[in-house]
This record gives C-alpha cells, structure tokens and sequence, in this order.
C-alpha cells in the first residue's frame, strides 16, 4: 500500500497534464541522469536553469527580454502615455455640486424629482423606502474657467485654474449602486472581487521601465475616512502575483517589513537571497508552480526596493516652491496632497501605474459641508500634480484620471433645508476626467438632463472608460487576455468600446 | 418568379447535400469496374451494377432537388440550364449503363465495345462537367481558378495610391469590401435575392426587394439598414455563418453612400471626410495613419540587430519597443547616469546610440550632462517625435544645432541654459508643438518677438 506513490496521478484538466509531462520529463532524466542525461536537462530547461542563484540570466539578458520583444506581442500600437496616474475618488463625489452645472434646479427646490425622470430604477435601501424625493440644487455657485470656458463650481477654486488642461467625460456611467461591487467594478473591470486590477493587467502586459520599483503601486491617503478599501482593488487576480499593486503607507515605513531589524546590517542579505533562489529554482523545477517564479520575483523586488524606496519616498530635496504649490498638506507624508507629491515622484522614476485613493465622498447627509471638506483636502493637491507634471513635460506622455465609483442623486436624502441635503449613490450618470497624454484638453464630453441624472448624450461606461484607457497606452483591450479556468479573460470582459472622440 | 411554397425551397436546399451521394458513388463504380479487370479483384464485378444502380437512384433524388432549388430563381438563368441538362443527361446515361451492365439491354456483343468502361468513362465526365457547373453557381464562376498559380491573372487592380487624398472612395475602399464580404453570393452568376454587387450597374439595378442604395443617406440605403440589424434577425446581412462587416467597413461604406452620394469615381479628397473615417481608410490603404486611429504617425524603418540593443543596454540605456515589431524604440538613459565625474562617456554612449538613429522615436537624456556639441549627434536622429533634454547644461548654441529637424513634436527643455534667442530655432522646427522652458531664461514676454502664426502652433510652456 506504501507503493500507492508511484502509480501517476494524472489529470483531465489540459493545462495540468501539460505540466505533468514536465514533471515525467524531469523524472525520466534524473533516472538517466548520469552523464549525457544531465546535459540533456541542461539543454531542455535552457541555461538559465544552470546558474540559478539571481533567477538565471544575465541581468542584460533580463532587461533585453523586458524592453527588446514584449513577450505577449505588445504594446499592439504606438502609445502616447507611458504612465498613468488614477486619482480614485472613493464613495462617489457628487457630479452636480463640482462640474455638471444644472442652474435650471434652482426654481425646482424642494418638488418632487419626476417618475419620468427616475424611469422606474430601483433606488437604494437608503432612500428608496422615502416617502418623497424632493430635488436639492447644489448650495455651490458655478464659474466658467479658462479658455475651454468649463464649468466649475467654487468647491474646487485649484482645479478651476487648469480646466484648460482636462477632458471632462460627463456621461460616465456604471452598473452598481453600492460602494464595494461598484468600486470593485471601475479598478477590475467586474463586481465581484478576483479579477485582475487596471495596473496589474498593465504591469503583466507591459512590464516595467524601472526594475528597482513595482510598476504598480498604491497610495491611500490618511486624511480620507470612508468606505473601507481593501486589498483586492489592487490585487492580480488570477495574474501572476507580481502584478499585484504595492501599497506605500505613510510614515516611516512606506513598505512595511522592507528595513532591515534592528542589529543586523544587511551585508549578506544578497548571498542569502541568491542561495534562496538556487533552492526556489529546484522547487520550481520539481513543481513547475508559476508562483514560485512569482515569489522569487517578489524577494528580487523586496531586495531592490531596500534602496530604492527610502529613496523615493524621501521628499526632503523638494524645494519650498513645490510644497507651496501642492499645500500646507503635502508636508505631512500620507495625505492626500503628500501622496501627489509622491505619486510625481513615482512617475518621474518609471513606474507605470500609480493608483491613488482619497476616501470620504460618501455624502448621504451634510453633502454641502461634507462635500467642501473634501475639497480642502484634495483640490489644491489634483490641481498641483497637474501643473507640476506639466511644466516638467510629463503631462506629454502621462495620463491623469480623476473620478470616483459612481455619482449622485438630484433628490434629497433624508431632509432637504435651502442650506442642507443629502445625495444618495448615482449609477446612472457621473462625471469623470482625464488629463494629459493623448486626450482632448479643454474638452468636454456628454452630457446630462437638467436633473443630472441621465446621461441624454455621449454616455461612456465603465468598459468603454477601461478600453479608452488601454488604447492610450497601446493597448488593444480585446487583445490582452489571461487563460484561467478554461476561459480567457479580459479587463473589459465582452465589452467596451475605445472612445475615439476622447483622443487627440 | 411566381411564388414558390416555402416547403419546395426547404427540399430543394438539401440538393447540395445530396448531390454529392451519387457523385461518391458513380466515381466508386468506375474504380470497381477498373479493379474488377484484375483476376484477383474479379469478384467485385458483381458489385458494379449495384453501384449503378444506386448511383442513379441518388442521382434521380438530386436532379428533383435541384430543380426544387431552381425555383428561388437566385440564379443565373443561363448557367443554371447548363447545369439542368448536364444533370439530367448524366442521369439519363447512368440508367442507360445500369441496363448495359445487367444485360437488359444487349448492345455489348452485338458492336464489339467494351461498352461498359466507357460508359462509366463518360458518366464521370459527365458528373465532373456537372459539378463544376453547379460549384460555378454556387460559389461564382472564378471560384475555381482564382488563386490558380497560372493561367492569366487578370487584375483590374486599381493605380496604388500614395496620398490618402488621391484614393478612390469606391475604387480603393468600398469595392474591396464587397469583395471581401458580399459578392461571393452577390454576383452576376449568384444573384441571391436578385441581387448583383459585382459593379456599379448592378449594384444600382437592386435586388428582388428593391433599390440597395439611397445615395445620400445610408440609414434608409438597404445596404446598410441590412447589416446593421440585430445579427439573430432573418435579414441580417451577411447571413450566419459568414463573417460580418465590422464597424470600420460599416463606416467606411456608410461614408461612401453619405458624403460622395455613392458615386463611382470620387475620390476622398473632393469630399468632408469625418475623422475616423480617415484613419480607417488610412489603415486600410496601408498608407501612414497620421494621428489617427492609432498613437500617431509610424515611420517605416528597418529591423535593429540584437546585439546593437545589448551594447546599448550594457551602456545603460534602457530601449522598449513602443509598438510590438515596429522596430521603432523608445530609448532612456536614466538621470544621473552620466555625472560630473565621468562626463566623456557620453560621447561614447550616443556613437553607440547613433548606429540604431533611425528606429529612435522618442529619447529622453535628461540629466546626463548633455554638452551643446553632442546635441550635433542628436540632430542625426531623424525621426525623433520626442526629446527630453532638460537639466542640462545645454545652451542656444545647442538648440541651433537642431533647427533644422522637421519630425520632433515634443522638446523638453526645462531647467537648460537656453534663453529667448533658442525661440528663434525651434520655431523654425517644423512640427514642433510643445515645448518645455520652466526654470529657464525663457519667460512669457519673450514670445512677443515671434509672428502670430508661430504663438498658434508652438505650444510653450513655461511653469510657475
């Protein structure tokens, strides 16, 4: 009965057997391994596999893979941005109090938002259940800015200073009304957690331009408090698992358990870690598990970014000039304005995707006070990052993207007074905008009723914002694709079209 | 044509089908009727009138079908009668060699002829002939010898173009579609639903259901109402299980029946022309599909040997393909790489850099104490769309060296020694939009001294 281990288990599953002839390969030349049979190994798992200590080839070797030939055949046509920044707004700031000026909701204070313009949609358990839904206009008043002449309201006097350098997309639209699936859904392209985030599907297809940095990587600002966030947002999915995003934290420790422990210097850190690797390299060998492969990436990454992240994250060569223009904040690591500061850095250095998170645009109550609090804290920040990567010349190959998981209603939650309401979620029509590499500025596109509250022309979806998104960085969305469980997946799924309009 | 039942034209369908039964079988019989002359093989002989016999019941069952088929009326009426009376000859024939073979009919002896070999000979010919005549009307009658490796190859193949202004809408666009997609059962020998799209007097003559095109308005034009329908609906066109037209052809064939009233000889540049449609037309043309559908202009330029791209990594630079097998590169050379203390090495570098100069599209050198005198190796890369240059030491005299460069969009300079007199040179770089001078010199004023046309298309910006 002990013998049971040598009678094969093999699987139906096509991609298992596929590694399990690997594995009968690999024992039936450890049986002949005398002589020619270990030079036949040699051969078959090509000389990387000789040398193992740092993963195998000649680091030139590595790079030359990395940016020679992409291995997935990409990007599949000429980029304009090499880098994205995603300022995600988290909770759904409100579309009609910032940038979608509805002047004519003046006269309806107070009456009943029309069926015909609700159309039978099913509201929230929050407010679906009021006996009325009275029509709140915004408490802000509205300017037209700059030479596009976009409308912005006085919550955000930064951001009106650079409306010439964004393109508004006023028909953004989703299929969630609640705060997980619906955030869930913008950075994974699906409701439910497991699918790969926005930057991991870049980092998997397009790789990294700095070896010594993630290419992607997560910042969330203390100074937000909100709807929790979670590591899935910015998890690989089914990807392999270096392409999940690093967060920074504030503080000290940017990356947590990156220093050394006290006392202990750190010199034979590299001799461990080629060691380690030799050991992995048999694993994987043995296994032919991928995230073996993926593990070692990660102790290489870990390694690398010892040095290279203290000194990233160390801001104290910026001169006063910089920190006036981002806010007082932007002293204090970890807030909103800091992590802009940051994120510039992050993008100066060659890291592909930088995902921001501002919580605490969940306005349900107090949306007028709430909604100015979270412009002060945000507003001077957005706004910096865009002047400051402009007059450095990145705007020209760097992509910013400000919005949030949804909008929100015209109506009132809860008690409307002439100085005070509330706003529940909006899937139905929210405004979102880009600026830089290789879309429109000064330009806005779709457009709302009078109720902000369906999109009447140009409407975007999430998957159409998505396929947008690849396109700008040479990316066909239909064409990046990762087999799992028998099925390839995209980031748009079945859907979403490349919103030509939105380019340059 | 008067109306035929649905349920004839449902029978007559299958003649397809069964057509092939007694061809399988005639051609068997032959070879029997072969083999059996073998003494070995003799004994199928007895097999060959069975064979027959089958081979014209089928063939009988086929020739039914096939005239139940040929009441839709979808085909050419000429080939069709070819086909008709080859089809019931053949039939005839295998009958009459079905009574040779089992004697009920006593000619053999009588003339000396091996009347059953030749017979069978002719049957095959005959099937052969009928065949073709049929696959002519199924399939258009240069079906067959199409992509034949000889015979003339009679192309009508319309003068290439080299200006996307130049190409015909109708000639170089909308025809290939066609081509592509509809007249495999849209042609003059095919015409199903009484339609022919084989040329533009077919195309105008319609089909049984009326006019195809509304010139003017492609929404009411039936062409295009057809394909844009529901792909499950009964008239969505091409029918399942042909490849659709995809939204590029759409638009393009939209485009030809709106903007040139479906006219035969326009051409792109005498009408508006939205676009996207541009960019498509482009793409299809081969021609360079400046700033359109894709990333911007892709110049044409040949493939960098692999060790050129090792040296050049091992000097530091970092090289990425910016579009998979374009062999256009974008190259990096990290900030502080060269420093103070080794300033001479970037000679070396860019001689090195110099030898891939025409697959460099954008290249960043910024911070690497760039010298004015190197930026003299710099204007050799002659199809650079982007350029960072800034913190550098660089100076007017620099910026003087690259005046006369008509592909860089995009300069960045800021942080450089340059003062308003650099306005004058890059202004006469000729597709140069943006340009990068914060913490330079340069300030605002100084875009007083350039003509108005200049301040239009020079795009400076200068920080805070």
């Amino acid at each position: 009965m002990c013998n049971n281990h040598h009678n094969k288990l093999t699987s139906s599953n096509r991609d298992l057997q596929k590694l399990e002839r690997q594995i009968d390969r690999r024992h039936f030349l450890k049986k002949t391994s005398l002589g020619l049979g270990a030079i036949a190994l040699g051969s078959l798992l090509g000389s990387e596999k000789m040398f193992g200590a740092t993963g195998g080839k000649s680091t030139e070797d590595l790079i030359l893979d990395n940016y020679n030939k992409n291995r997935l055949g990409l990007p599949h046509h000429l980029p304009k941005a090499k880098r994205i920044i995603y300022l995600f707004q988290s909770g759904g700031p409100s579309q009609m109090d910032l940038f979608d000026y509805k002047p004519k909701l003046v006269d309806m204070f107070g009456k009943e938002l029309p069926e015909s313009i609700i159309g039978g949609q099913r509201l929230t358990g929050m407010s679906g259940s009021q006996s009325t839904l009275p029509i709140a206009p915004s408490t802000f008043n509205f300017k037209q800015y700059g030479e596009s002449r976009a409308w912005v309201s006085d919550a955000m006097p930064y951001l009106s200073e650079v409306v010439d350098d964004l393109c508004f997309m006023k028909g953004m639209q989703t299929d969630q009304i609640n705060h997980t699936p619906a955030i869930t859904f913008m950075q994974t392209g699906h409701q439910l957690p497991g699918r790969p985030s926005i930057g991991s599907w870049l980092s998997y297809g397009l790789g990294s331009d700095n070896e010594n940095l993630p290419t992607f990587i997560t910042l969330v600002s203390k100074n937000g408090k909100g709807q929790p966030l979670k590591a899935s947002l910015w998890g690989n999915g089914f990807l392999p698992t270096e392409h999940q995003g690093v967060q920074f934290r504030s503080g000290k420790d940017p990356v947590l358990y990156l220093s050394d422990p006290e006392n202990y210097d750190g010199n034979d850190r590299r001799h461990m870690l080629d060691y380690l690797g030799g050991l992995n390299d048999i694993q994987k060998d043995a296994y032919g598990d991928p995230e073996i492969q993926a593990r070692m990436a990660q102790y290489e990454m870990a390694f690398k970014m010892q040095t290279s992240v203290p000194e990233v994250a160390d801001l104290s060569d910026e001169p006063d000039h910089i920190f006036e223009l981002y806010g007082k904040d932007s002293r204090d690591p970890g807030t909103y304005a800091a992590n802009c500061l940051m994120a510039r850095k992050l993008l100066e250095k060659g890291v592909k995707f930088v995902q921001l998170y501002h919580q605490g645009w969940d306005q349900h109550n107090n949306c007028p006070g709430g909604l100015k609090n979270q412009c002060k804290k945000t507003d001077q920040g957005t706004a910096a990052l865009i002047k400051d990567l402009k007059q450095r010349g990145m705007l020209d190959d760097t992509l910013v993207v400000w919005g949030g998981e949804f909008g929100r209603t015209v109506y009132s939650q809860g008690q409307l007074t002439k100085t005070n309401h509330g706003r529940d979620h909006h899937p139905k029509a929210f405004t979102m905008w880009m600026a830089g590499a290789g879309v429109k500025p000064g330009f806005s596109f779709g457009e709302t009723d009078d109720f902000s509250y369906n999109v009447t022309k140009d409407p975007v979806h999430v998957h159409d914002f998505h396929a947008t998104l690849m396109h700008l960085v040479g990316v066909d969305h239909e064409r990046l694709t990762f087999k799992h469980q028998g099925r390839r997946y995209r980031l748009t799924d079945v859907h979403g079209h490349v919103v030509k309009d939105l380019l340059t | 044509m008067n109306e035929t039942s649905d349920f004839i034209l449902f029978l007559g369908r299958f003649h397809p089908l069964v057509v092939h039964l007694p061809i399988g079988i005639l051609m068997f019989a032959f070879l029997l009727e072969i083999v059996a002359r073998k003494e070995k093989f003799e004994s199928l002989n007895t097999a060959v009138p069975f064979a027959l016999l089958l081979g014209f019941l089928s063939a009988l069952i086929a020739c039914v079908l096939g005239y139940m088929l040929s009441l839709s009326g979808d085909y050419d009426a000429a080939m069709l009668d070819s086909h008709f009376w080859f089809g019931v000859f053949t039939t005839f024939l295998v009958l009459l060699a079905w009574l040779v073979r089992t004697d009920i009919l006593k000619i053999s002896k009588s003339h000396k002829v091996k009347a059953n070999i030749s017979a069978l000979t002719l049957i095959v010919i005959l099937v052969s002939v009928t065949g073709h005549y049929g696959g002519n009307l199924t399939h258009g009658s240069d079906y067959l010898t199409k992509y034949a490796p000889f015979g003339q190859t009679e192309k009508k193949e319309l003068v290439a173009v080299t200006k996307i202004e130049d190409a015909q809408i109708y000639g170089h666009l909308v025809q290939p579609i066609l081509e592509s997609k509809c007249t495999s059962c849209h042609n003059e020998s095919k015409k199903k639903g009484g339609l022919s799209l084989a040329d533009s007097l077919a195309i105008f003559q319609g089909g049984k259901s009326g006019q195809v095109l509304v010139p003017g308005s492609a929404l009411k034009s039936e062409m295009i109402k057809r394909v844009l329908l529901q792909p499950h609906h009964d008239d969505f066109m091409p029918p399942e299980g042909k490849t659709a037209l995809t939204e590029e052809e759409i638009a393009i064939i939209s485009y030809w029946i709106d903007s040139s009233q479906a006219g035969f000889k326009t051409t792109i540049g005498t009408v508006e022309t939205p676009e996207n449609v541009l960019g498509f037309a482009a793409a299809y043309l081969g021609l360079s599909a400046e700033e359109h559908a894709t990333g911007g202009a892709m110049p044409t330029v040949s493939k960098v040997d692999e060790n050129l791209i090792k040296d050049l990594i091992s000097e530091g630079f970092r090289v990425s393909e910016l579009a998979f097998d374009s062999n256009l590169y974008e190259v990096v050379l990290p900030a502080k790489t060269v420093t103070e203390s080794n300033p001479k090495t970037m000679d070396e570098k860019l001689e090195k850099l110099l030898k891939i100069k025409d697959n460099v599209i954008w290249l960043n050198l910024e911070d690497n104490q760039i010298t004015d005198a190197q930026l003299q190796t710099v204007s050799q890369f002659k199809n650079l769309q982007k350029l960072n240059l800034n913190n550098n030491a660089i100076t007017d005299a620099g910026i003087s060296k690259l005046e006369n460069n008509q592909s860089i969009k995009s300069i960045n300079l800021y942080s450089t020694k340059i003062t308003k007199a650099s306005l004058a040179y890059l202004s006469k770089m000729k597709n140069l939009k943006n340009v990068y001078v914060w913490k330079t010199a340069l300030k605002p004023e100084d875009m007083a001294a350039l003509d108005e046309e200049t301040k239009q298309n020079l795009h400076v910006v200068f920080g805070i």
